[in-house]
């Protein structure tokens, strides 16, 4: 039971202080992490207002891509902030009550919040400037944002141990993850793509979490081809492995 | 009470593996504060940071009973991007200890002035050892895991804190490795010698003095 209330209090501690250094160096501080995804959400859409008429679902563009947009945060957001958590915190890991797991859960818990808010901003924003009010169904957009947690943690588990011991992954991996923001549906619907093309980008997850979390915002979007085996068979099998990979690697997390 | 048993921690450095400690079965008694002796490279840091739990071991086990330090060394635990002030809060958080308190206390103690307030990686390493030392002085431990920390700062300060130091070992125990056999007289009754993998406890830290300075000569 203490050994449970030490590692709250440690998480709550590593929160502080990651919230207090996160954008610590420039002004305004915390402020950036909301503004920062609000102003890439405004900027897409007058690009894309400028190409098309349309948005492949309903008609305002901003909703459109905002759907696409924060549900793939959910993913992306944590997973650029936890690949580090433990490196960024080796000083600390030198109290022994601080464990590396703690330094991810923290970031964790801290990344989740601030999506979470980024997201009832902007949609408070874009909602009332829609003509008729938004239409929310809760449990798929929080149903979304857990499997895109499960992606995200899992990634990070083994991504913290393998940057480690192999830097040039580290490499193979930012240039591979790269095009996700392209390849998962947050500009196109894939059930609008023709055969082969939609099979293929079907495979990625994410792609699966962003047309999950739309549906919590269009309730006419039906999802075709959504498949919640597929998607929670793959963030199931990368959070074990990472797990496994995490647990049984204890001399990396401590740098030795 | 520190324990021990069948332990064994290997280091690897380019393909070689050597022991630290070789199926070592030990126990620290509570109410000794024993100085660490052995050469350099024996591993008395990393057999610290075993008794600390910051390192694991590849055999065997560590039992400890009581409240045990982090190891308290020249560099510090410290953030580099957070202010010193903000460092004392942290270690306040997770030890559980009043955080304003402890603030107060090393702010006084460590006598930083205006870098107290400044991210530590400005800081000099007398300062970053000032605040080192101060720090743990804040928090009550059973066992203080020291690695050469004691002689920091002017004359002033050294008084300053052996004065605290020993205040604190009225009610802890300490675990001290140090260069100067002077520091380890000051604060240890017994010792402990780290050659070749084997540890012996000398109820007496002259005779430990004695066999590792025979040791050192031996080469």
């Amino acid at each position: 039971m203490s050994y449970f209330l030490t590692h709250i209090r440690v998480v709550a501690a590593l929160v502080v202080r990651e919230t207090s250094t996160r954008f610590g160096s420039k002004p305004g501080g915390y402020i950036w992490a909301l503004l920062d995804p609000a102003a890439h959400i405004a900027f897409l859409s007058l690009i894309f207002m400028a190409i098309a008429r349309t948005p492949a679902l309903g008609h305002s563009f901003p909703l459109f891509f905002a759907t696409g947009y924060i549900g793939f945060q959910f993913y992306q957001a944590a997973v650029g902030y936890l690949n580090t958590a433990v490196t960024s915190n080796r000083a600390l890991l030198s109290y022994p009550n601080v464990a590396p797991f703690d330094t991810i859960l923290a970031r964790y818990i801290l990344q989740l919040g601030t999506t979470i808010v980024v997201g009832f901003c902007v949609f408070s924003v874009i909602g009332l400037s829609l003509r008729s009010p938004l239409t929310i169904q809760w449990h798929f957009i929080i149903e979304a944002a857990f499997a895109a947690s499960l992606l995200a943690l899992g990634s990070a588990f083994a991504n913290n141990i393998l940057f480690q011991k192999f830097p040039l992954y580290e490499k193979f991996y930012g240039i591979v993850t790269r095009p996700l923001f392209l390849v998962s549906g947050i500009f196109f619907l894939p059930d609008a793509l023709p055969h082969p093309a939609r099979d293929i980008v079907m495979l990625n997850p994410l792609v699966h979490v962003v047309m999950l979390f739309r549906k919590g915002f269009y309730p006419e979007y039906r999802a075709i081809g959504y498949d919640a085996g597929y998607l929670y068979g793959f963030a199931l099998s990368l959070l074990l492995g990472g797990m496994f990979l995490f647990t049984s690697s204890r001399k990396v997390l401590r740098g030795r | 009470m520190i324990r021990l048993e069948r332990a064994t921690k290997l280091v690897r450095m380019k393909g070689i593996s050597k022991p630290i400690i070789d199926d070592v079965s030990f126990v620290i008694p509570r109410g000794k504060s024993v100085g660490l002796l052995g050469r350099n490279g024996a591993g008395k840091s990393t057999l610290l940071q075993i008794i600390a739990g910051t390192l694991e071991l590849d055999k065997g086990r560590v039992i400890r009973q009581g409240k045990i330090s982090w190891p308290l060394g020249f560099a510090g635990s410290f953030q580099g991007n957070l202010s010193g002030e903000q460092n004392v809060r942290f270690v306040a958080r997770i030890y559980g200890v009043d955080t304003e308190e402890l603030v107060a206390y090393v702010a006084d103690f460590a006598e930083l002035g205006a870098f107290y307030k400044a991210p530590v990686r400005t800081y000099s390493s007398g300062m970053k050892a000032r605040l080192a030392f101060g720090v743990s002085m804040g928090v009550k431990f059973d066992y203080y895991l020291v690695d050469e920390i004691t002689a920091v700062g002017d004359t002033n300060f050294k008084r300053k804190s052996q004065q605290v130091f020993k205040e604190r070992l009225k009610g802890s125990d300490v675990i001290m490795v140090s260069h100067s056999s002077s520091t380890l007289r000051d604060y240890c009754e017994s010792g402990i010698v780290l050659e070749d993998g084997k540890l012996t406890y000398y109820e007496n830290l002259e005779d430990a003095i004695v066999v590792h300075e025979r040791n050192m000569t031996r080469q």
